[in-house]
């Protein structure tokens, strides 16, 4: 049978990460409510984003051209590059204003027991990066987890050979959070990286 | 129902947004697969407890038969955060839980099993803290060559070294086919023996019999011990009809480090 055009919507936006059936209700019932304006423009905005997105031939984050707004523009400080695991990583630091160098997407984190070895990330293009620019840095921001750490050793062994400065961000507690509730490893790193004031 | 029990987390899978699908071995339940919700989230309550490695006490709420138990609580008692910490140590313990993964079944007590992997990772990380052992990676070569070779024999899967896996006498070629010694009159007809010689038999016998706790009295060569833990690998690779991933990984990041 087949099924009514709400059920089907409902159907569809369930298919997104956080949204239950309830709330892919009360969605399709509000985007019923919209103005066709709107509505045509999320469409337009889902179908514009599969057919053209695609990666950045430097640093592999998401672009709709061949090099991304960030890699191509001039201002910023091409000596230092910040390596993460995933495309929406650039997005969270580049929120904090605290960066105005360069990136290097891995598309994934090192878990041999996963199967993800180096072959399968974006390691062998930093190193091409590495070999054709004159960096000065290399920032390490993958995950603080055990995948994450074990990335960004594997990255600094296979950089030694560049005697190029390389850094791991910090670890620590979260702004906002209470020290009675940190474990004791977070504790214990955060206590480790210490500094002067 | 509520159940607790510790365990020790052998892998994580991220699921949904921010949630993980985490791997334990447990003692009374064998290997235990829990949901845990929003882990990933920087103030989760969870913490580091989830981290490949860590001992501890958890509690899970689900039916007696849910496939896929809420994780509520854990605490940790020991994270092995010393052994997580250089990636070398890792990848060779990586091979123990994967073999762990592997080899035992969910929900069925081993606890043979949980303790031999909760004792050999204690005695890697007091091996990693002891400012006297100069040359940890060949230790923990030996260490994880005798948790493989106590694990096969808790799991059913050990290979028959010490005699004819057939007739009971003496021989000294191994076959992969048949997980076992063969002497020359049964080994007729049979193709690839593997030559195993008497020190690296003896060597397999005392890492069987031994208790993790004297294995650092054992200074076996590298050559000897290397030439042990490849039957074993190609015993592990034949029954698992694949190679244990991590071991393909972490010859490799040895071999790029050395050369």
């Amino acid at each position: 049978m087949e099924q009514n055009i709400i059920e089907k919507l409902i159907n569809e936006l369930t298919k997104l990460p956080g949204i239950g059936r309830k709330t892919a209700q009360r969605l399709a019932f509000f985007i019923l409510t919209m103005s066709e304006e709107d509505a045509k423009g999320i469409s337009k905005a889902i179908s514009e984003v599969k057919e053209k997105a695609r990666f950045c031939n430097e640093c592999f984050n998401i672009t709709e051209n061949e090099v991304c707004d960030i890699c191509s523009n001039t201002v910023r400080d091409r000596s230092k590059l910040c390596v993460v695991e995933e495309p929406c990583n650039i997005l969270v630091i580049e929120r904090s204003k605290c960066f105005n160098g360069l990136y290097h997407v891995l598309l994934g984190a090192l878990s041999p027991i996963d199967g993800m070895t180096p072959e399968k990330l974006k390691i062998k293009e930093l190193i091409r990066r590495v070999e054709k620019n004159s960096l000065q840095e290399i920032i390490i921001a993958t995950n603080p987890n055990t995948k994450g750490e074990m990335t960004a050793q594997y990255i600094r062994d296979i950089l030694k050979p560049y005697n190029i400065k390389v850094t791991r961000i910090a670890y620590g507690l979260p702004i906002g959070g209470d020290i009675e509730f940190a474990d004791e490893v977070t504790l214990g790193k955060a206590i480790e990286g210490r500094r002067e004031i | 129902m509520l159940h607790r029990t510790e365990g020790v987390v052998l892998r994580t899978f991220p699921f949904g947004e921010a949630d993980l699908i985490v791997t334990y071995i447990t003692p009374d339940l064998g290997i235990l697969k829990l949901f845990a919700k929003s882990p990933r989230k920087i103030k989760s309550r969870f913490g580091s407890s989830l981290e490949p490695l860590t001992h501890s006490r958890i509690a899970f709420w689900g039916k007696e038969n849910t496939p896929l138990p809420r994780l509520t609580q854990s605490d940790i008692i020991h994270s092995f955060q010393s052994v997580r910490n250089t990636l070398s140590r890792f990848l060779a313990v990586s091979e123990m839980l994967e073999l762990t993964i592997n080899f035992i079944p969910e929900r069925d007590a081993n606890k043979k099993s949980y303790f031999l992997l909760l004792n050999t990772l204690k005695a890697i990380e007091d091996n990693s803290l002891d400012n006297s052992s100069v040359i940890p990676l060949e230790n923990e070569n030996l260490f994880v060559s005798h948790f493989k070779i106590k694990f096969l024999k808790f799991a059913g899967f050990s290979p028959k070294l010490d005699a004819c896996g057939r007739c009971g006498k003496n021989g000294n070629n191994f076959y992969i086919s048949h997980g076992s010694i063969l002497c020359e009159t049964c080994a007729r007809g049979i193709d690839y023996p593997i030559r195993i010689s008497p020190a690296a038999l003896k060597l397999y016998i005392d890492l069987l019999t031994w208790d993790i706790s004297k294995i650092r009295r054992i200074k076996p060569s590298n050559m000897l011990l290397s030439e042990l833990s490849n039957i074993i690998n190609m015993h592990i690779k034949y029954i698992l009809s694949k190679p244990l991933r991590c071991r393909d990984f972490f010859s490799f990041h040895v071999n790029d480090l050395t050369n």
